[in-house]
């Protein structure tokens, strides 16, 4: 029999409750018992053709701290997504969830009609709607659509170079933080490459996020073949999203078995951290203009889960006059769609709450951080204006 | 305290358990005595192989028959007992398919259904094993769970006015001519002794059984054989896995709960109170099982422990396997002239009612009554309760209170609940009664915690370090042969925070 999901070993696991112990979700709400029981604990009394009963699976927001505080190497957080991924199978995914995973088909929609779709996201009335028919929470804002897409506006701009990159931009920024993208491809311009853009779909973690391990997996196996066409014409890959890299370094091969991922992985970088790469190997261009800026930098759950540091944080401080302060707090509890659902956004925001407090004491003119959710986390929870750290430095550099 | 009843049962296994409620039901005063626990001799420390028969029908077709029959009586009697999961006679390669056609006959012979299924169908129903095997044939086997089986036995004799005294000891036998008079017996926890008098014995006291035959000067041919077992810390196979050959070591992997087990060995010895698993026999199982499945090569263990077969020698053989697995029933009048004691040992835990009924229907032939036996129909009190794995997990997600052991499970109210119905007397009486302790931590974590919960209820009686030292010596004693790899790690941590409980 082909095993349907990937082995996993819950077998080392010490019991130490480490993971417990950083866990945002359990931090904050009794309904979910946590990793160590959620994880390893509940594998014990998983029959595999028996349905799913554990229910509080879908709280796991997924945000791999537990992965990180376990000392033996228990993959906690794949036992629960595979969970969650068995449980939303048999329980079925409700329509919300779908538009949720989705919006990477409607968003050049909304897009192209933004001034309308805007104005509906913003009135009361489809809030209310959207909030007492599919769920959605109002108390959530609707991210906006921006036109043109950074697609359309790519397609005018010209740079050319014998040094070539090839940057996964992701759908959120394509359609909604048009600027991210824009001062990626600006700041890469800077230091002498040209920008080339693979051609891309939605990198799936919406969907893995909700246990649609096969709607992930259609997506993975889009994209890989398109990025392995750059890697293997000799391109390095850059991802401003740190979600978006995320999936793509990790879970494409650990968790979806997409063929050739592994490839891509090898050469797939977060733009901090290729331009980290540069700068240490003196090929950086250093040339900024001096800031007066008080900034405050939160690394997101998936910056730490890919394991190399804080990049952003370290190329800012070459910023002559620029204050960026590190924000000491976990998990902004968005987790992709999780913060959305209306059962699940008090979880949410209680989670968020400490991150408020920790801005809050440093009182930033400004926070910065390099994933799409958190940015829209941390502007619900604190009113702040909140930027990619990317569009600082593009702002920093002299033209 | 002196006691005087009519029948007087020696030993608190499922064989004395079985008979003392069967004596119940039909009416016959009785009392149970029990020197440690319930099930604290051999059947709380057996394999769970809830048997089709198929083990034993080609080599002893009676016992075999007895157990079929059993398996469907209990089937129906005890469901909350048992998990039906099927069985799997595997053939690999170096068995070749000799035996399987062997086998197969002599299961229909007997009458235990078999179902031969191919590679295929036998691996989508048990990914793990053995890629390489011929074939498999399905037989009804199943686990119990036989401290359920033990305490539902004696809850519903208790409910039908038996007596039962537990941590008490025979000590002696008062013979008066051909007649044992009386017991005398000891409290091992109060110290105190008392005499129990009564018209009959009834010997059922399984390994111990020459020991009891010794305070009257008798003795029976019986030899010791200790089965050692192994636990792994996740349940690796659905059905219980038996190696398609004539009986071995190391041949059955039996799935229990949240767990599996491998086992057994079969070592003579003498000694039925000091025993221990030895490396070997840890290689031995390790080795055998993985040939069914190799998982079990890497797999972690939880626990190792082993339990004493008394074998009953009708003729010498060489391989104690090849000695009857039936029971005896021996009546002391006929073969020695004592006219109201009688000897029950053998057997399995699967015919334990047979055997229960055999016992009960001699002595109502020594006493001249005609009342029928009526456990083969009549359920046992918990019958209906949900069992199982799944049960417990949905409970536990449905509402989680504060739960004492977190590997198994088992929610505070559980064992506060337990604390006030029964009249429980040894720390240990508490861990035979939940799955406390039985998963990956071994109770490293929760047995603390139940002495906080035991101090809160003000029932904790005597000095709680000496509990705690009790409790972690018999714990070393099943850990101590699985330690590597992740065991050893989470020993540290274990270790580690006893030493901060003793102030080390
Ligand atoms: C290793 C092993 C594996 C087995 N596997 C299986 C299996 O998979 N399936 C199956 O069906 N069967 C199995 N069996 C057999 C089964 O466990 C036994 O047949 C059954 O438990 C016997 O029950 P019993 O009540 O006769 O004996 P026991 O359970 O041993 O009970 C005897 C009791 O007498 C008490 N006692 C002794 N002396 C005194 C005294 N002086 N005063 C008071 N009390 C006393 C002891 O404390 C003990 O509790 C296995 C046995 C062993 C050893
Ligand atoms: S992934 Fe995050 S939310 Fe989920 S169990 Fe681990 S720490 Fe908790
Ligand atoms: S999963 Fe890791 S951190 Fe959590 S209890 Fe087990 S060993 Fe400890």
């Amino acid at each position: 029999m082909e095993k349907p999901w990937p082995k996993t070993n819950s077998d080392v696991c010490i019991r130490c409750a480490a993971c417990t112990a950083v866990c945002p979700v359990s931090r904050v709400s009794p309904k979910f018992p946590g990793p160590k029981q959620a994880g390893p604990g509940a594998e014990r009394f998983r029959t595999p053709g028996e349905p799913s009963v554990d229910q509080w699976i879908d709280l796991c927001i997924g945000c791999h701290l537990c992965d990180m505080a376990c000392a033996s190497g228990v993959n906690i957080s794949e036992l629960n997504l595979i969970a969650k991924a068995k449980y939303t199978d048999e329980k079925g995914r409700p329509f919300r969830d779908w538009l949720l995973t989705h919006t990477y088909l409607f968003s050049p929609l909304g897009s192209l009609f933004s001034p309308i779709a805007n104005l509906l996201l913003k009135s009361g009335t489809i809030r209310w709607l959207a909030d007492s028919l599919l769920k959605i929470d109002r108390r959530r804002k609707l991210p906006r659509y921006e036109s043109p897409t950074f697609r359309q506006w790519f397609k005018a701009h010209h740079f050319n170079s014998h040094k070539k990159m090839a940057y996964f931009y992701g759908c959120y920024t394509n359609t909604n933080e048009v600027d991210v993208a824009k001062a990626t491809v600006e700041v890469l311009e800077a230091n002498g490459f040209e920008v080339t853009l693979p051609s891309q779909r939605c990198c799936g973690i919406p969907m893995l996020g909700n246990g649609d391990f096969k709607g992930a997996r259609k997506l993975g196996l889009w994209n890989v073949p398109s990025l392995l066409n750059s890697v293997r014409s000799g391109l390095d890959i850059v991802f401003s999203s740190t979600s978006c890299g995320h999936m793509i370094k990790h879970e494409y091969s650990n968790l979806l078995n997409i063929p050739g991922s592994e490839e891509v992985a090898q050469h797939t970088f977060d733009i901090f951290e290729f331009l980290r790469n540069l700068k240490e190997g003196g090929n950086l261009n250093t040339d900024f203009r001096k800031s007066s800026l008080r900034a405050a930098y939160f690394a997101p759950c998936h910056l730490k889960s890919l394991g190399i540091g804080f990049p952003a944080f370290d190329i800012l401080q070459l910023i002559p006059g620029f204050k960026v302060d590190y924000i000491a707090a976990d998990c902004c509890g968005l987790g992709g769609t999780f913060g959305f659902k209306k059962e699940k956004y008090e979880i949410s925001e209680e989670i968020g709450r400490d991150l408020a407090e920790a801005i809050d004491r440093l009182k930033p003119e400004i926070v910065l951080s390099d994933c799409e959710g958190c940015r829209m986390q941390i502007r619900h929870l604190t009113g702040l204006k909140v930027l990619h750290p990317i569009q600082i430095l593009r702002d920093a550099m002299t033209r | 305290m002196d006691i005087k009843t009519e029948v007087l049962i020696v030993g608190g296994g499922a064989t004395g358990a079985g008979i003392c409620r069967d004596l119940a039901l039909r009416g016959i005063p009785c009392v149970l005595i029990e020197k440690g626990d319930l099930a604290s001799g051999a059947s709380g420390r057996n394999h769970g192989l809830f048997h089709s028969g198929g083990r034993y029908a080609v080599a002893d077709p009676e016992a075999s028959r007895e157990c079929i029959t059993e398996n469907g009586i209990l089937r129906k009697i005890a469901p909350h007992c048992i998990e039906e999961t099927d069985g799997f006679f595997v053939s690999l390669p170096e068995d070749g398919l000799a035996f399987r056609d062997k086998f197969l006959q002599a299961c229909e012979k007997v009458g235990i259904q078999t179902t031969l299924l191919n590679r295929d169908e036998v691996l989508s129903l048990e990914p793990e094993l053995n890629p390489n095997l011929l074939s498999a044939v399905k037989v009804p086997d199943g686990a119990i769970d036989p401290f359920t089986l033990v305490l539902e036995n004696a809850r519903d004799a208790e409910l039908h006015g038996v007596k039962i005294l537990l941590h008490s000891e025979v000590t002696s036998l008062i013979l008066d001519g051909d007649r044992v008079k009386g017991a005398k017996t000891k409290d091992r926890i109060r110290g105190e002794e008392y005499t129990i008098e009564a018209s009959y014995f009834v010997n059922a006291t399984g390994a111990w059984a020459n020991q009891i035959l010794k305070l009257v000067g008798l003795r029976i041919g019986m030899a010791l054989s200790k089965g050692s077992m192994l636990i792994t810390n996740t349940r690796l196979n659905h059905g219980v896995i038996n190696r398609c050959r004539p009986p071995s070591d190391a041949d059955i992997v039996v799935p229990n709960d949240t767990v599996s087990i491998l086992g057994t060995t079969s070592i003579r010895l003498e000694d039925v109170e000091h025993f221990e698993v030895t490396p070997d026999e840890v290689s031995l199982l390790v080795q055998e099982g993985s040939k069914m499945i190799p998982a079990i090569r890497e797999t972690r263990f939880i626990r190792a422990y082993a339990g004493i077969r008394p074998l009953f020698l009708s003729e010498e053989k060489g391989d104690d396997r090849a000695i009857s697995r039936g029971f005896v029933l021996i009546d002391h009048a006929k073969r020695d002239g004592l006219q109201n004691l009688i000897t029950i040992t053998g057997g399995k835990l699967v015919t334990y009612r047979l055997m229960a009924e055999r016992t009960s229907d001699l002595i109502c032939q020594k006493m001249g009554r005609n009342t029928a036996c009526s456990t083969h129909s009549n359920p046992l009190p918990g019958a209906s309760r949900p069992a199982g794995l799944r049960e417990r997990f949905k409970q536990f997600s449905a509402a989680r209170g504060e739960i004492v052991c977190d590997c198994e499970l088992v929610p505070r109210k559980e064992v506060e609940e337990l604390l006030g119905t029964e009249k429980l007397r040894d720390f240990q009486d508490i861990l035979h009664r939940t799955r406390l302790a039985k998963g990956t931590c071994q109770g490293g974590f929760c047995v603390y915690r139940l002495l906080g919960v035991l101090h809160d209820s003000k029932m904790l009686q005597g000095d709680s370090n000496k509990i705690l030292k009790g409790f972690l010596e018999e714990r070393w004693k099943g850990i101590r042969p699985i330690l590597w790899g992740a065991a050893v790690k989470e020993e540290e941590l274990i270790e580690y925070i006893y030493k901060g409980i003793f102030n080390f």
